[in-house]
């Protein structure tokens, strides 16, 4: 069963999504199936890219849509969005 | 495999010594690809070619993740993202695309997909985000060395055949750190500056150094026979016999001065005629405080915390710092530190703190201003050398106070650290809290200024650039800057006449503490307390004993009817080139300056 699931995040941290939120999201991200990626602004990136996540640019304030598709969707964006919403362990 | 050519190359003297030896040359620049047409059942070949050198970089990775001390979570958090990066779908299917759709070997095509990626974090806007590219580099170049059997480790000193001259692009802190001292001789690098960390760590490990000496990996092959003049600032690529004999006898005879200089290390430091000088060393790394206590200083009279700063993305965590600051603290006891809050900005960049560029960094968003903006940044920093203040003798000095209200502004902030720990339970110690004179108004508000500061610390580098509206770097123009020049020695008379007034001590941390021809005129004008280079303490000790302290006072007076600061030098040079002839003559005895520049005698005493 192919799900697909959205939600759209701020991003709270002060220094926005740097290299140690992204290792984070794509840490998450590669513990489900399902195929995940973040939008900003309708600029799109792989959520299991480093690179890709750090092209988005995303600053303190971005919100950001995480949309997952597969069969674990569900888990993965709200295992995401606790990362957001703990502000990736920052300030 | 001496090529038989010899060839000098010149760069900049970063550590003084010479050292005759074998080149070990690490090569970890670009390597050159060549592209090759593959043809279609080569395919699967290239890219089982790219995975397993993927597997294998993951796995060196890994390792160096492993060795990395739990403290250093910063780079941990690098090297996380460098292994996801491997794995990025951006890098290998776009790697594999191309070796499938164009045909081409592996190298050419990861090549490519690096320097598309780059190209699209050039076109990033934000600097942070931007600089990441070097990070694609990184992870391109691991992967690319592997698939090319090139090495990318440092080898390990056991890999090395005895002890050699140690040639890379750039070395990092840790390359430096990993390296013992009796597998080294010397280290040569094509970039860096006296003030890099390979500079600092080759000081502290006493064997000479010569960096931004251009294209030196290309110019010299593992297996060369080289001189490392870290005296002349010289390379001397495959010399004849004698040359490479006479220099190994240079190499003797300034480590025997060297030796001499410091049979001094336990005597304390004083006049000819009995006054009592203090006299310590700058320092910017923890490693480097063993290495003042071996050299005889007296404490620490200029810690740089700036380098806890450097090359992360979040300013360093209080008790990251509180160990750090701690370590120097316990190594040094009972000698005292003074520890500088942070000097960032200006030419000191930190990404710790999202800098906006200026037009004039020198008169911008520096140090306690910065501080001052960033007041929770600076409050963690003062409460971390408040902690670390229990552990030995601290005093705490903020740099680049323009005006007074800077100074209650910062002493507000160090009150509010001591409640903070003080209501969390977290033991602390006072401190004396002082001010860097390093601002032409600092100078004419040093009375007002000395009354409400423990003591003052001159920094003769910005108070010299400021005061005499010069920019050193400046080669049109830096000959101005010229620490001897009458304006500079009234803003030194008046900084320490006002603190003596007030009854504080006056020190002074610049590299004119370290100029020997301006010590007869420090000492006269009453500033006792110099802090210089720790590998320079021996010499300036050694200088300071020869110097009597009621001639100086005289001398002072002499020069105070001069009007030029060539005037001033040679008279200087006058009275005291015989005195300190040993020290300015025996060849190549020169002293560093507070950006670690190694000044040779001749500057001094041109002849």
């Amino acid at each position: 069963m192919s799900e697909r699931v959205e939600q759209v995040f701020e991003v709270l941290n002060e220094r926005g999504l740097h290299a140690r939120p992204v290792t984070q999201i794509v840490q998450a991200a590669s513990r489900y199936r399902c195929d995940v990626e973040l939008e900003r602004d309708s600029q799109r990136a792989n959520a299991k890219s480093v690179m890709g996540m750090l092209l988005l640019v995303c600053h303190k304030g971005s919100k950001v849509t995480v949309r997952a598709t597969g069969a674990d969707a569900a888990q993965a964006v709200a295992a995401i969005g606790e990362l957001f919403a703990a502000r990736f362990g920052e300030r | 495999m001496n090529t038989g050519v010899t060839r000098r190359l010149h760069g900049i003297a970063a550590s003084p010594g010479v050292a005759v030896g074998t080149a070990y040359v690490i090569d970890r620049r670009k390597v050159n690809i060549h592209r090759r047409h593959i043809a279609a059942h080569e395919v699967d070949t290239e890219i089982g070619r790219l995975h397993s050198a993927v597997a294998v970089a993951r796995q060196q990775l890994q390792q160096i993740r492993e060795r990395i001390a739990p403290e250093a979570s910063e780079h941990s958090v690098i090297l996380d993202a460098h292994l996801l990066m491997l794995d990025d779908a951006l890098l290998t299917d776009q790697t594999v695309d191309a070796i499938r759709n164009e045909l081409v070997n592996a190298e050419w095509a990861l090549r490519n997909t690096v320097e598309k990626i780059k190209e699209l974090f050039d076109n990033v806007g934000d600097d942070y985000f931007r600089e990441r590219r070097s990070d694609v580099d990184f992870v391109g170049e691991r992967v690319l060395r592997q698939l090319m059997g090139t090495p990318t480790e440092l080898p390990r000193p056991a890999d090395l055949d005895g002890p050699v001259v140690l040639v890379a692009h750039e070395l990092s802190p840790a390359d430096t750190a990993a390296l013992a001292r009796s597998e080294v001789l010397a280290f040569v690098t094509d970039g860096g500056s006296s003030t890099s960390h390979t500079a600092i760590m080759a000081r502290a490990l006493s064997i000479p150094a010569i960096l931004g000496v251009a294209d030196a990996t290309r110019l010299i092959a593992t297996g060369d026979t080289l001189i490392v003049d870290g005296l002349r600032g010289t390379v001397t690529v495959s010399p004849s016999d004698a040359d490479a004999d006479a220099a190994g006898e240079r190499g003797r005879r300034y480590m025997a001065f060297v030796r001499s200089l410091r049979s001094n290390r336990d005597e304390p430091t004083r006049t000819r005629d009995g006054v009592r000088i203090t006299l310590r060393a700058n320092i910017e790394l923890p490693a480097e405080a063993p290495v003042a206590i071996d050299h005889g200083a007296d404490g620490i009279g200029l810690y740089r915390t700036e380098f806890l700063y450097v090359d992360r993305r979040e300013p360093p965590p209080e008790d990251e710092q509180y160990e750090t600051y701690r370590r120097i603290v316990e190594t040094m006891a009972p000698r005292t530190v003074t520890l500088r809050t942070f000097d960032i900005g200006g030419d000191k960049f930190s990404t710790a703190f999202r800098l906006p560029k200026e037009m004039n960094p020198a008169l911008g968003l520096r140090a306690v201003r910065l501080a001052l903006r960033e007041r929770e940044v600076f409050r963690a920093q003062l409460r971390a050398m408040l902690r670390a203040a229990r552990h030995g003798s601290v005093r705490v000095m903020v740099p680049m106070i323009s005006t007074v209200s800077e100074l209650r502004e910062a002493r507000a902030e160090l009150e509010r650290a001591q409640h903070e720990l003080t209501s969390a339970g977290i033991p602390w110690a006072p401190v004396p809290f002082g001010i860097m004179v390093e601002t032409p108004s600092a100078v004419f508000m040093a009375d007002v200024l000395a009354r409400e500061s423990a003591f003052f610390s001159i920094g003769t580098n910005d108070l010299i650039q400021y005061s005499l509206a010069t920019d050193r770097g400046n080669e049109h123009v830096a000959h101005l800057a010229r620490s001897l020049d009458p304006a500079i020695l009234r803003a030194l008379a008046a900084v320490s006449q006002s603190a003596a007034a007030a009854g504080i001590p006056c020190a002074l941390c610049g590299a004119m503490a370290g100029e020997l021809l301006a010590l007869p005129l420090l000492v006269g004008l009453g500033v006792h307390e110099l802090s210089v280079e720790p590998t320079a303490v021996p010499e300036i000790k050694s200088a300071l004993a020869r110097i009597d302290y009621r001639e100086a006072v005289t001398l002072v007076g002499e020069v105070a009817m001069l009007s030029t600061a060539v005037e001033v030098e040679s008279l200087v040079r006058a009275r005291y080139e015989h005195v300190f002839s040993d020290l300015l003559a025996n060849g190549e005895v020169g002293t560093f300056t507070e950006t670690g520049t190694f000044v040779l005698p001749e500057l001094l005493a041109p002849r």
